[in-house]
């Protein structure tokens, strides 16, 4: 029965299955998206003839109910690595073929068995320059709403980043943040937990600090760069600027297993990640790539500011993650 | 379902009623019954067979407090959806025909507007700095923005309108039934316009307001987008707990109990809906 529900919800999404020299790829639609197409698929497509097909957004349930139905309609999906880390021990995910894909240059902190890097980011600290007074220069003066007063915005899912900010701001030092101390990084945001605004997606994000509904934030760096890229008047501060990665997965039983192998090694070689990171500001995960980028592009990649930066523990994330998880989302509730 | 029917033991004429009707019952087995009783059993056997899932929402403080919120929120927006649908209805119910199947469009208009397209419309004018708090602040009325948003406020105003309609239709039918000269004996007899209205038109229109109210209240209970972008995070409804639950914990043994749950209520406050008004009055009226 449990497999018949599953067989019905996956047939209902299999509208984008791709045929032999076809294949799916999935990722968090937006302007990312639309750099990874342009950066990847369609050279990929020139060169080898294999049709990429674009879906999303990416839905990790969704990625769960094909794998459990044996009817996996994608081939390669960006998600976050903490998720991948959890998926893989779940049995959701393929194998990476390092045959096919080369593995040397890969940044080894963004690469396991079963995924390999897709970029990394930064979650830095931007204001709206027109509504801030002022310049906050870390996660401390987020919480001081005397000083900086305004509605902040953070990321609103269990993931990464919050946390983490929260107990900075309240004076963990960054080498003693693992294991998270829940407690207190809940104390410390309920002091400023009526002038949250969440924001739920990277667009989101970039327009409360646009408009100056929300004066300061906790944003993607590539949102950040888009900002600006636009003209908008935004601060940024990449002190304590926090990194994370998203990382290309391919779901078990993937049809198309042998083109996305392909795609993966196209996706993560030093042209591809170059120019990815040159469309959406965010960073290679090839070592090799900056090698082709602009020297002005380079200066606004999140390791351009290595001073100060920390690492988010995508380890410990994903093996707490549905107990921290159940803690956040009792906490927003309340 | 279509072989018991074909193998009917009851009259020719009943059998083959059913034989007919095999399409659209193997229709409703496939996509209305079997999802469910599906959804129902994931309930009890994931991650492992009991009763652990129901155990944990309705014993824990947190899902306690969803479920209070969701009903909060049904009931205020039921209430004030009422409140402002009646007088609609009723100027819809007295005035020239033409004029009101005009009105009655413009209504209609609203409802084949996109949802999410109406909430974000909300969002630019319910925000900090929108344009509602813009000009109340430009001509001096507050000087702090209102929070008109990310709270209950938020998700009342965008669920009334969204709901508007579907009070408003029934109501009306009810309404114009009103013989209007029953108000005009009351007024003779000497009763102010408000004890007419509250002994003569409210009893009257109560079927109306029962039918319109019920639905929407029934429909509150699920909704998802518009509490998701205009309400806060602490007024948060079973239905953005439910997608959390299948998304993004990939929890969806307790994802499928709380649906279920939802579905329970539902059902019985329909069957309450069919005891109170009757099936044809609850209908019939728009």
């Amino acid at each position: 029965m449990k497999l018949i529900f599953a067989g019905i919800l996956a047939g209902l999404m299999a509208t984008t299955a791709a045929k032999a020299d076809e294949m799916v790829f999935t990722s968090w639609g937006g302007t990312t998206q639309e750099a990874q197409t342009k950066s990847w698929a369609e050279p990929f497509s020139a060169s080898s003839s294999i049709k990429v097909l674009q879906d999303g957004p990416t839905d990790y349930g969704k990625l769960k109910a094909m794998v459990d139905a044996k009817n996996v309609t994608w081939d390669v999906v960006d998600v976050e690595m903490d998720f991948a880390i959890k998926a893989a021990k779940d049995g959701l995910l393929e194998p990476i073929d390092f045959a096919v894909v080369p593995k040397d240059d890969l940044d080894p902190r963004f690469s396991n068995e079963n995924a390999v890097g897709s970029f990394y980011y930064s979650f830095v600290l931007a204001w709206n320059k027109g509504a801030v007074s002022g310049e906050p220069a870390s996660w401390a003066d987020m919480f001081d709403t005397k000083k900086f007063p305004g509605k902040r915005t953070f990321y609103k899912w269990s993931a990464p980043g919050v946390i983490e900010i929260a107990l900075l701001a309240d004076g963990v030092p960054a080498d003693k943040l693992y294991p998270l101390d829940l407690d207190r990084a809940f104390k410390k945001l309920d002091t400023i937990k009526s002038d949250i605004v969440w924001w739920g997606g990277g667009a989101e994000s970039q327009q409360l600090i646009a408009s100056g509904e929300a004066a300061f934030g906790q944003l993607w760096n590539g949102r950040v760069f888009a900002l600006e890229k636009d003209g908008a008047d935004v601060g940024v501060s990449w002190n304590q600027n926090l990194t994370a990665a998203d990382v290309l997965v391919v779901p078990k039983g993937a049809k198309n297993k042998d083109a996305a192998m392909k795609f993966l090694a196209a996706a993560t070689s030093p042209t591809g990640q170059a120019e990815f990171a040159e469309a959406s500001g965010y960073a290679p995960i090839n070592t090799k790539a900056k090698a082709e980028m602009r020297a002005d592009v380079v200066k606004g990649l999140p390791d351009a500011h290595v001073d100060g930066q920390i690492n988010l523990d995508m380890n410990y994330w994903a093996e707490h993650r549905d107990e921290i998880a159940k803690r956040w989302y009792a906490w927003q509730a309340k | 379902m279509p072989v018991q029917a074909q193998q009917g033991i009851a009259s020719p004429r009943t059998s083959a009623g059913l034989g007919g009707l095999a399409p659209a019952l193997i229709l409703i087995g496939l996509f209305f019954v079997v999802p469910v009783l599906a959804l129902l059993l994931r309930s009890v056997t994931d991650p492992v067979a009991g009763l652990q899932n129901y155990a944990a929402l309705l014993g824990d403080g947190t899902y306690a407090r969803v479920f209070f919120n969701t009903f909060l929120v049904a009931f205020v927006v039921t209430i004030v959806t009422v409140l402002v649908a009646f007088p609609v209805a009723w100027m819809l119910a007295i005035m020239p025909p033409a004029l009101a199947s005009l009105l009655f469009s413009i209504i209609i208009l609203s409802m084949w507007t996109n949802l999410l397209t109406r909430t974000y419309a909300w969002m630019v004018l319910l925000q900090r700095t929108g344009v509602i708090n813009r000009a109340l602040m430009s001509v001096g009325i507050i000087d702090q923005p209102l929070p008109l948003i990310n709270n209950l406020t938020g998700v009342t105003i965008g669920m009334v309108y969204i709901m508007l309609p579907f009070m408003i239709l029934p109501l009306v039918g009810t309404l114009r039934a009103i013989d209007p000269m029953t108000l005009r004996a009351a007024a003779l007899c000497g009763a102010s316009p408000f004890a007419a209205f509250r002994r003569i038109l409210l009893p009257l229109s109560l079927p109306g307001i029962a039918a319109g109210g019920l639905m929407v209240f029934v429909m509150s209970l699920g909704y998802f987008v518009t509490p998701a972008l205009l309400g806060g995070t602490s007024n948060m409804m079973l239905a953005e707990m439910i997608a959390q639950m299948i998304q993004s914990l990939l929890n969806w043994g307790l994802g499928s109990a709380a649906a279920f749950i939802l579905l329970v209520v539902t059902m019985a406050l329909y069957a309450l809906q069919l005891r109170l008004v009757g099936n044809s009055r609850a209908t019939g009226a728009a």
